[in-house]
């Protein structure tokens, strides 16, 4: 068996290590949405639920729960308000636990 | 009280050491079996791309094959439609241990699809899912992550975001 052959089943064959150099495309990627806390009021996070097509947004009382796993990025609660959202810009969002994809945000904008 | 606490340390070291082992078998050479449950194939289509010259995937020790007996991590997209079930489950049994289950997508991860008669709208109720992708698709830099955090070579960033963001908008 040839040399290479061995020490490729003993150590594996990775030549590179991740990321070699940052992509460039990665600034043109569609993000889940980041919400103001400060401008977010109940009528707010109600609309943008309402507006939500694939149920990532939900209201629990003073707080917009918003499930990152279930956002397609689609940028409808961006259009709907877009003084609230902003481009999060985040895309490396892989989880070991469903929970660490369940943002809570706190409705700020009632208490002005 | 103290015992308790020498258990749990017990399985905090054992839990740190077989992931270490996990980390060590799998962080050179993992064979991915990719299982589409009903998906609208925009995942399959940014998982090829990870095969293809731009994103390399095989530079970094990850390979696509394409029976389950030979593979290491499942990565499942699509609803779970009822009819591919039973399929799923089989795949999933004829991998040999360890194995790591990655849901992938939107879908996939319980988003976009309700239970219903047709489909179990996610993943998580038929396989144990260990790492979760979200996107609609991944990029395949998204991909290329999650498999990474998959095998313990990148930690998960994501718990640590609040997606709140106060002051103007970019």
């Amino acid at each position: 068996m040839p040399l290479w052959t061995l020490r490729g089943l003993r150590r594996g064959i990775v030549t590179t290590r991740y990321p070699a150099r940052p992509d460039p495309s990665a600034a043109l990627l569609p993000t889940p949405p980041a919400f103001r806390p400060d401008v977010l009021t109940p009528g707010l996070a109600d609309r943008l639920v309402a507006v939500c097509p694939s149920r990532a947004l939900a209201r629990d009382g003073n707080l917009l729960v918003f499930d990152v796993g279930a956002c397609t990025a689609c940028g409808r609660c961006r259009a709907a308000a877009p003084e609230a959202t902003a481009s999060s810009g985040e895309f490396e969002l892989a989880a070991t636990a469903r929970e660490h994809l369940i943002k809570r945000i706190p409705l700020g904008g009632s208490t002005r | 009280m103290t015992t308790q606490g020498t258990s749990d340390q017990a399985v905090a070291d054992r839990s740190e050491e077989l992931r270490r082992t996990v980390a060590r078998l799998f962080g050179r050479s993992l064979h991915i079996r990719t299982l589409d449950t009903g998906s609208c194939a925009s995942c399959e289509q940014e998982i090829r791309l990870l095969a293809a010259p731009h994103y390399d995937l095989q530079r970094l020790g990850f390979f696509f094959t394409p029976a389950p007996r030979h593979a290491d991590l499942l990565m499942v997209t699509g609803p779970m439609v009822a009819a591919f079930e039973n399929a799923a489950r089989k795949t999933y049994d004829a991998i040999p241990d360890p194995k790591v289950v990655v849901a992938t997508g939107a879908c996939a991860l319980g988003g976009v699809y309700q239970p219903d008669a047709f489909t179990r709208g996610g993943v998580a109720g038929t396989l144990p899912v260990d790492v979760w992708i979200p996107g609609c698709p991944p990029s395949p830099l998204a991909l290329l992550q999650g498999l990474l955090v998959a095998v313990g070579r990148l930690a998960d960033k994501v718990q640590d975001l609040d997606f709140a963001r106060n002051g103007t908008p970019r």
